[in-house]
């Protein structure tokens, strides 16, 4: 599936999973992203790949569990009550703050699952290459990082086993400077062969992409969308937020294409659109877009679910149940490619 | 001159910017509203922080004009990444970490604009290593590279002092490398703990007061990480005491070597 898409995908999933709090809705989409995420890491040919995120999640509910339970007394079933004496926790322990707890748990969870997917879908080469334009310069100091990574990593290993045939106990941090120091010298001097190898083949210059005007707009733009932030927190008619929120967002846009087309670059290996990538785009486009209108109308159904004040059996819809389908998603496209 | 002040207009607006936006649930009871605050809460505040990232990037990348700067620049970020994976091999216990310690001698010796894309960069080429690309991403990237934007500072200081080459730069150093040591985890934290309790308010509570909410943050730093951060602050500290001299030493030589500059073409 194309880069593009799947960032669109984790777009759709993280809006549905942020605006739920049903516990049917995320347990659909946990299994589903088990079952994609074990799919994915069987291609990838890593192994233990559920039992880990299975743990990482139990941990999580867990974790947020015990602090919501502890610090948040709210709620009509009391467990019991620890002395009201003692700071911060002292209060009573209910049943629905530790439902809230897991609940959050299995939200911060799935976000943490569905973006390990994300790592597992996507090559570092499709992640550097989903780098604005703009950012020419630094796209290019990734890619040399990244290129140059593995054989620093081999050096440093070959330093430490010729200090260690030495007799360097390796035990203190002082041990270490005799690595960190043939290290440093001797990938600085790489750095320099590879500077004056590409002064040599044409690539002393860079463009300079800055520009008043351009740092300018992006400042502005980042103070549109913190004032639509601070409004939409003090609940000011939705229409004065978006705008400031759409306004904002595309004045980061206009401003990064109109400085990208300022950049010299060269694509190698062009991703191609695919007739399933072209058809889940636009899948997810009308999934977006859906929610999007049905959230601003205010037609949406409540996809929340608050435990206080006493817990009851939270209401389904047969939308969020829809919504809650997007992880499978991509298993359509794996099949058909 | 012009453009030099921009440059520190902007970093002045996005450090405002973003630190405003992570202690928000403190200063505007808004923000800690039950009903109105939903997960998307951290999620608000990832993206300002991304966008505060966007500007400071753009801004420093034009340090970025030729190859050698290029280079330099991804082999030094290069090794820092490696060194994140070397924590396991040196010896330390919590959150002891190598590689703060070049970034912060790296701002200090190549000015702020490669001191910040050092530290932001290190975090992004490792994150892209071990798969950890996520909403977490950008709030580390963006204090690891305020870690080596600010450690201009103290070469000023140094410069103002006339401690260049004298015990008290490593000292000035290694003090730097403490307090950064634990405010990474303080402001890490800032950003994580609205995470867990997203509109459950049991984090913040809209009724209690800036104080009351304070005390319940601190309650919950200590419980969790501050063992973690004195760690790291001690690392930092071992780490600047014992290497920076001989570190310095080769950044010394290096810059040197890579000042050299094209000749222009004589014109008959």
């Amino acid at each position: 599936m194309n880069s593009v898409v799947w960032i669109l995908w984790l777009a759709a999933a993280m809006t549905f999973l942020l605006t739920t709090r049903n516990p049917f809705y995320i347990a659909i989409m946990l299994a589903g992203l088990f079952s994609l995420g074990r799919r994915l890491a069987k291609d990838r040919n890593i192994n233990p790949w559920v039992l880990p995120n299975l743990r990482f999640l139990l941990t999580m509910i867990l974790l947020s569990t015990l602090i919501n339970g502890l610090f948040s007394h709210t709620g009509n079933t009391v467990l019991f009550i620890v002395p009201r004496s003692w700071p911060l926790i002292g209060g009573d322990i209910t049943v629905e703050s530790l439902v809230y707890g897991a609940l959050n748990g299995l939200v911060i969870g799935a976000l943490y699952l569905l973006f390990n997917i994300i790592n597992l879908a996507l090559t570092t080469k499709q992640i550097t290459r989903l780098i604005p334009r703009a950012f020419h310069p630094i796209a290019v100091v990734i890619t040399i990082a990244l290129t140059f990574f593995p054989s620093i990593q081999q050096r440093a290993r070959e330093i430490k086993e010729a200090q260690m045939i030495r007799g360097n106990p390796m035990k203190k941090i002082s041990d270490w400077i005799p690595i960190m120091i043939p290290l440093l010298v001797t990938s600085l001097e790489n750095a320099i062969l590879l500077a004056e190898s590409m002064t040599a083949r044409g690539f002393h210059k860079q463009t300079n992409l800055q520009s008043p005007r351009a740092l300018v707009s992006l400042i502005l733009a980042a103070f549109l969308i913190f004032s639509g932030w601070i409004l939409h927190m003090y609940r000011f008619p939705s229409l004065v937020f978006i705008s400031f929120y759409v306004l904002g967002a595309s004045l980061v846009a206009a401003t990064l294409i109109t400085i990208g087309k300022r950049a010299n670059v060269t694509r190698y290996h062009q991703e191609t659109w695919t007739k399933t990538s072209k058809f889940s785009a636009v899948l997810i486009g009308i999934y977006l877009s859906g929610f999007a209108v049905l959230a601003l109308t205010g037609r949406l159904p409540t996809l929340g679910f608050s435990p206080y004040p006493q817990l009851n059996l939270p209401a389904t819809q047969v939308l969020g149940f829809t919504f809650s389908l997007i992880p499978f998603l991509p298993f359509l496209v794996l099949h058909h490619d | 001159m012009r453009y030099c002040l921009l440059g520190l207009l902007t970093d002045v607006f996005v450090f405002v910017l973003g630190f405003l936006s992570l202690i928000s649930p403190f200063i505007l009871p808004q923000a800690r509203n039950l009903s109105s605050q939903t997960a998307a809460f951290p999620i608000m505040v990832s993206l300002i922080i991304m966008l505060c990232l966007l500007i400071m990037v753009f801004e420093a990348q034009s340090s970025l004009l030729d190859s050698k700067m290029i280079a330099f620049l991804a082999i030094l970020t290069a090794i820092n990444a490696g060194l994140r994976f070397i924590e396991n091999a040196i010896p330390g216990p919590g959150g002891f970490s190598p590689t703060f310690f070049l970034i912060i001698l790296s701002g200090y010796f190549f000015g702020s604009r490669i001191g910040f894309l050092i530290g932001a960069m290190t975090l992004f080429v490792s994150g892209l290593i071990t798969g950890g690309i996520g909403p977490w991403l950008p709030g580390q990237m963006i204090t690891a590279g305020w870690v080596g934007q600010s450690a201009v500072l103290i070469a000023l200081l140094v410069n103002l002092l006339g401690w260049k080459d004298k015990a008290g730069e490593i000292i000035l150093l290694a003090i730097f490398g403490a307090f950064w040591g634990m405010v990474y985890g303080l402001i890490m934290n800032l950003w994580f703990w609205p995470f867990l309790g997203a509109g459950g308010g049991q984090t913040f509570t809209q009724t209690a007061s800036d104080l009351e909410n304070f005390q319940r943050y601190m309650a919950y730093y200590l419980a969790t990480s501050l063992f973690w951060d004195i760690t790291r602050a001690i690392g930092n500290v071992l780490m600047i005491i014992i290497m920076s001299k001989s570190v310095l030493r080769i950044f010394q030589r290096f810059y040197q070597r890579f000042s050299f500059q094209k000749q222009e073409e004589i014109v008959q």
